[in-house]
């Protein structure tokens, strides 16, 4: 069969297209498998280092402009958490006194606005570190911040804020952080609510309600309850950090497990400021 | 120096503007624009570059931005090539439908991948907002790209310069 003969810009073309896609599948695999983590790690910090200081200069200057019109929408968000928290403090002090749940419900809500940094890591140091934006990608839920290893923040380190848990560390460079949010798919903590029942808090999306999963169809658990980091997941948090409060509760006859929303204690897409807790029980 | 701009708008300005959570990526219209203006080579060279800095830059694996890109860039400017680039409307046409392509792409890519973060994601969402951000980007994105692609002694005569 006679072959006609390709263009030479065609074979050119061809060419350039095998070669990038090669390379990118190259890059991929030794991301992934972690074969070469030094290198590509080592890539995105050196990038991230080179880069922050000029995204925090262009800020500067538009930041003024982004939050006018974001203040336009949305007007002291902690003025109307603090509000919210009064309010169901007044709710839970009319129910019945002997009520043991609502009672360390209402405990916990007067501690969280009584002090400035929640009762559970008050006595582990910390780093404020300020947030410089939102996730770069629409696929990953994460916040990066101003703080990176140089001012103490390691890999894996909790992150708190107003309320209750943020997120975890997932990337730290010299001089900033990445901060995998509750809401990111792939994250995953270990919790327990009200008589020690221990489940795992998974995210579902940005903007999504959390999941909690692996609660026994016999657990009692109950719409408002306050859900704690556990302390378990190989100390990967501290225990007993506030990090939602069950906003949906259903049993489906037959399946071993409950399905169960809730909605997280701190205002993940409304952060300005966040304390990286410098706990020696992560890794 | 175009993709850097573009890099420096995309993490700055762009991701103050989110509709439904979701943000515009302009980084995935620069292969497009170049795909349009100067053929699938361009077009894949810049999706491969502009990709990989914005893989630098995000907690995802590196290189998923990258591979998207060159793919993008390439059917941009393969299938370009085949209609009248003077058709007005091209480069917002195509804006839409290779931006939509070109999420759909990179989400079924992460998803394979075992990225379990890519299933929770509205993705319909991101689509109509990456798609109907780029077509409205397109035309300032082609007229960028032409200036930084193609020199002034390779226009042809009597084309439009537009």
């Amino acid at each position: 069969m006679a072959r006609a003969i390709r263009p030479r810009r065609s074979r050119r073309t061809l060419t350039t297209l095998l070669v990038l896609v090669l390379l990118s599948v190259t890059i991929i695999t030794l991301d992934e498998t972690g074969k070469a983590s030094f290198l590509t790690s080592g890539a995105k910090s050196v990038a991230s280092d080179i880069y922050s200081p000029l995204r925090s200069g262009v800020n500067g200057v538009i930041d003024p402009i982004g939050r006018f019109f974001a203040g336009a929408l949305d007007y002291g968000s902690l003025e109307q958490e603090n509000q919210k928290l009064r309010n169901q403090i007044v709710a839970l002090e009319h129910r019945q006194a002997g009520d043991a749940s609502a009672r360390r419900q209402y405990d916990a809500l007067q501690r969280l606005l009584a002090t400035d940094r929640l009762p559970s890591v008050a006595s582990l140091s910390a780093v404020v570190a300020q947030v410089t934006a939102q996730s770069v990608s629409d696929f990953a839920a994460t916040i990066s911040v101003d703080k990176g290893r140089d001012q103490g923040v390691t890999l894996g380190d909790p992150v708190v804020g107003p309320g209750g848990l943020v997120g975890q560390v997932v990337t730290a460079t010299h001089t900033t952080a990445i901060v995998r949010l509750l809401t990111d798919g792939k994250s995953q903590i270990g919790v327990s609510f009200g008589h020690h029942e221990e489940a795992t808090l998974g995210g579902t999306g940005a903007g999504r309600p959390l999941q909690i999963q692996y609660v026994p169809s016999t657990a009692p658990v109950s719409v408002g309850e306050l859900i704690v980091t556990s302390g378990l997941q190989g100390g990967v948090f501290p225990p007993g950090i506030p990090v939602a409060k069950v906003t949906s509760v259903h049993s489906v006859v037959g399946a071993a497990d409950k399905q169960i929303s809730a909605r997280s204690l701190a205002d993940l897409y409304g952060l300005s400021y966040v304390e990286v807790i410098q706990w020696s029980g992560s890794s | 120096m175009v993709i850097a701009l573009a890099l420096l708008v995309q993490t700055t300005v762009v991701l103050d503007i989110r509709v439904g959570g979701a943000a515009p990526n302009v980084m995935l219209l620069l292969p497009i624009a170049a795909g349009v203006v100067a053929g699938p080579i361009e077009g894949a060279g810049v999706g491969f570059v502009a990709g990989l800095a914005l893989d630098l830059l995000t907690p995802t694996p590196l290189g998923m931005a990258a591979l998207v890109g060159t793919l993008v860039g390439f059917a941009v400017g393969a299938v370009s090539r085949g209609i009248v680039r003077e058709l007005r409307g091209l480069p917002t046409l195509v804006a839409l439908g290779a931006s939509a392509v070109g999420v759909m792409l990179y989400a079924v890519l992460g998803a394979v991948l075992g990225e379990s973060q890519f299933l929770h994601v509205d993705l319909a969402v991101v689509v109509a907002v990456v798609a109907i951000a780029n077509a409205l980007l397109a035309g300032p994105a082609v007229r960028i790209l032409r200036w930084a692609l193609v020199s002034a002694a390779e226009r042809p005569v009597g084309g439009g310069s537009r």
